[in-house]
């Protein structure tokens, strides 16, 4: 991890208020692993102070150095800002931050549920799963929800890396209608024979309603439990562990419960060990 | 001396003085980590080069871990952060046994911030900490504004500032920095206090107490529903404040509060701050602290100015803007 200055190549509008960037980086930049972050920021803007943690969504090297692909959501005034920088001009970078998910390579089914914005890691991860030596034997199965067909991000890619992938919207203007969460509920018994595990990005509520599921299908008694990892979001100051701004409410030893940094911690965690708000 | 290219103005070669006495605890540099900015250190260590650091205080320190305030715990605002932390830390024990270690492999000052919900909690960690190898000095909090018990409670009577650090320097021989809130009326009046009660100095300032609201939802953005604010948007606070203090007392003075970079550091070295500390800025870049003390020296020579205690206290007040 170190902080760097990256050019700017690319920063493109997919769809209404979701911006693709492409950022060259120095060679000395440590290679990302998936579920890491970046925290960018516009540089010289004192109104706008703290950092934005941003999910890497694809990276590449070369030999002059590497190139990360980040997709972000006009969230607020800082992600504006970052819309509005042009290719060729320069961003502080910091990174990469975090711990990213673990890999199975033994699994025979990866599935990844994305809500909105929430496919960013997960594209990342299905890329990284599909360039394993295992990657042809696997099967990626991605389930991907949004508010309407307008507001899909990262379908393309997601067809790009996994064996099939599912869409729902809220509105019912593509594919599904209803949400992702009960798209992948119907499909929950074809993950339960121990060959599968479970990947989700996304709001809190779709996150909250998959640990849901997931215990319904366990309290059923249907087949072997679904190991899930999620990524999470906080608000974030320092993004290195030190301001203890990020934390959630994480189940510990015993019955005891504990803050754990999404910043240092996470953002990855075990679905299970979160304790919903 | 020599005459940089393109440039008129000269520079002077030879490095500036730059080492500081705060009450008997002599610093490389005036520049430090502000108390749970920097964590333990090990957090910013694989970015900056922490013996360059003048002191680092490590986040506060309480008796018994403490697990802090529900979140969200944090809010950016114009120009500066709201934070409802709650002191969440590991308790001074562990500390000893899992954080000092690695502290004491560097060269540098290390100064405890501690912090307790009655006098004899402040005693008790004093007590724990002072006899201990790689400890140099102790920071009282008694300005934490998101703490029910302790904190602020303490720091905004100027009997009860007087009575906490009396006892405390009672059983401690390091020296005693004490760090004041902004949130009063007279923040001279308890800089005197603490100043006879024998604090060997005084950092300023902790937050100022600060609220933030999502109208869609109608809600506060912290679950503490009140925060401490930092960031540039109060530093001409906290410089209005250490003017006023410097005025008042004789001690040293440590100044704290939005400094972003050596300018920011600078006016407060004018002003009369013998040291500065860090805070918000190592958030957004772990660098901070050594880019400011790059560019306190490069201002030093730059006017010609052989050392940093040439440059302290010497604002001209009645000078012309």
């Amino acid at each position: 991890m170190s902080l760097v200055v990256g050019e700017i190549v690319l920063n493109r509008e997919l769809v209404s208020q979701h911006f693709l960037m492409h950022v060259k980086l120095p060679v000395s930049w440590a290679t990302p692993q998936p579920g890491q972050f970046v925290m960018v920021r516009v540089r010289d803007r004192r109104d706008i102070l703290l950092r934005r943690p941003l999910s890497i969504y694809a990276f590449d090297r070369d030999e002059t150095g590497l190139v990360i692909e980040l997709l972000y959501r006009i969230a607020g005034k800082g992600t504006f800002a970052l819309s509005r920088q042009k290719a060729g001009e320069h961003l502080e970078i910091l990174g990469p931050l975090g711990h990213g998910f673990d890999i199975f390579p033994e699994m025979k089914k990866i599935v990844l549920l994305a809500g909105g914005i929430g496919v960013v890691p997960l594209a990342f991860l299905a890329s990284h799963y599909m360039k394993l030596p295992t990657g042809d034997h696997l099967e990626i199965i991605g389930y991907i929800g949004a508010k309407s067909a307008g507001h899909l991000v990262g379908v393309d890619k997601l067809k790009e890396v996994c064996t099939e992938v599912k869409i729902s919207t809220d509105d019912g203007s593509r594919d599904y209608h209803g949400f992702v969460t009960e798209l992948l509920a119907d499909d929950i018994e074809s993950f339960i024979d121990g060959d599968s595990i479970i990947y989700a990005c996304g709001p809190s509520p779709m996150m909250r309603r998959l640990a849901e599921v997931l215990k319904a299908c366990l309290d059923a008694g249907k087949g072997k439990p679904i190991p899930c990892q999620i990524s999470v979001e906080e608000r974030m100051a320092c993004g290195v562990g030190a301001c203890l701004g990020c934390v959630i409410h994480v189940k510990a030893i015993g019955d005891k419960t504990q803050y754990k940094r999404v910043c240092q911690d996470g953002p990855i965690f075990d679905i299970r060990d979160i304790i919903w708000r | 001396m020599s005459v940089v290219k393109g440039s008129t103005e000269q520079i002077n070669n030879s490095e500036p003085l730059m080492a500081v006495d705060i009450g008997g605890l002599i610093l490389k540099n005036p520049v430090m980590t502000a108390s749970g900015t920097f964590g333990y250190g090990q957090e910013y260590a694989s970015y900056i080069d922490i013996n360059r650091l003048g002191a680092l205080i490590v986040k506060g320190l309480s008796l018994e871990p403490r697990k802090g305030n529900p979140p969200p715990r944090i809010m950016e605002t114009p120009c500066g952060m709201l934070n409802a932390i709650g002191m969440e830390n590991i308790g001074v024990r562990v500390f000893i046994d899992r954080k000092l270690p690695f502290l004491r492999q560097f060269d540098v000052t290390i100064i405890t911030n501690i912090f307790g919900e009655t006098i004899d909690e402040y005693k008790k960690v004093a007590e724990i900490l002072s006899p201990l190898e790689g400890i140099h000095g102790l920071e009282l909090n008694i300005s934490c504004p998101n703490v029910k018990r302790g904190g602020i409670a303490f720091g905004a009577d100027p009997d009860t500032a007087y009575e906490v650090t009396g006892a405390v320097k009672s059983v401690t021989d390091l020296p005693v920095i004490v760090k004041l809130t902004p949130n009063v009326g007279d923040i001279a009046g308890i800089a005197e206090s603490v100043a006879v009660a024998g604090a060997n100095a005084i950092s300023l300032i902790n937050t100022l107490t600060g609220m933030s609201v999502d109208i869609e939802q109608r809600i506060p953005h912290l679950k503490n529903i009140t925060g401490g604010l930092s960031g540039p948007a109060i530093k001409p606070i906290a410089l209005r404040m250490v003017w006023e203090v410097v005025n008042r007392v004789s001690i040293p003075v440590i100044g704290v509060g939005g400094i972003m970079d050596a300018n920011d550091a600078l006016e407060f070295l004018i002003v009369g701050a013998r040291a500065v500390q860090i805070g918000t800025a190592n958030f957004i870049n772990p660098r901070a602290t050594l880019d400011i003390l790059e560019g306190i020296e490069h201002y030093l020579k730059r006017h010609h100015i052989m050392g940093i205690n040439d440059l302290i206290g010497t604002l001209i007040p009645e000078g012309e803007t």
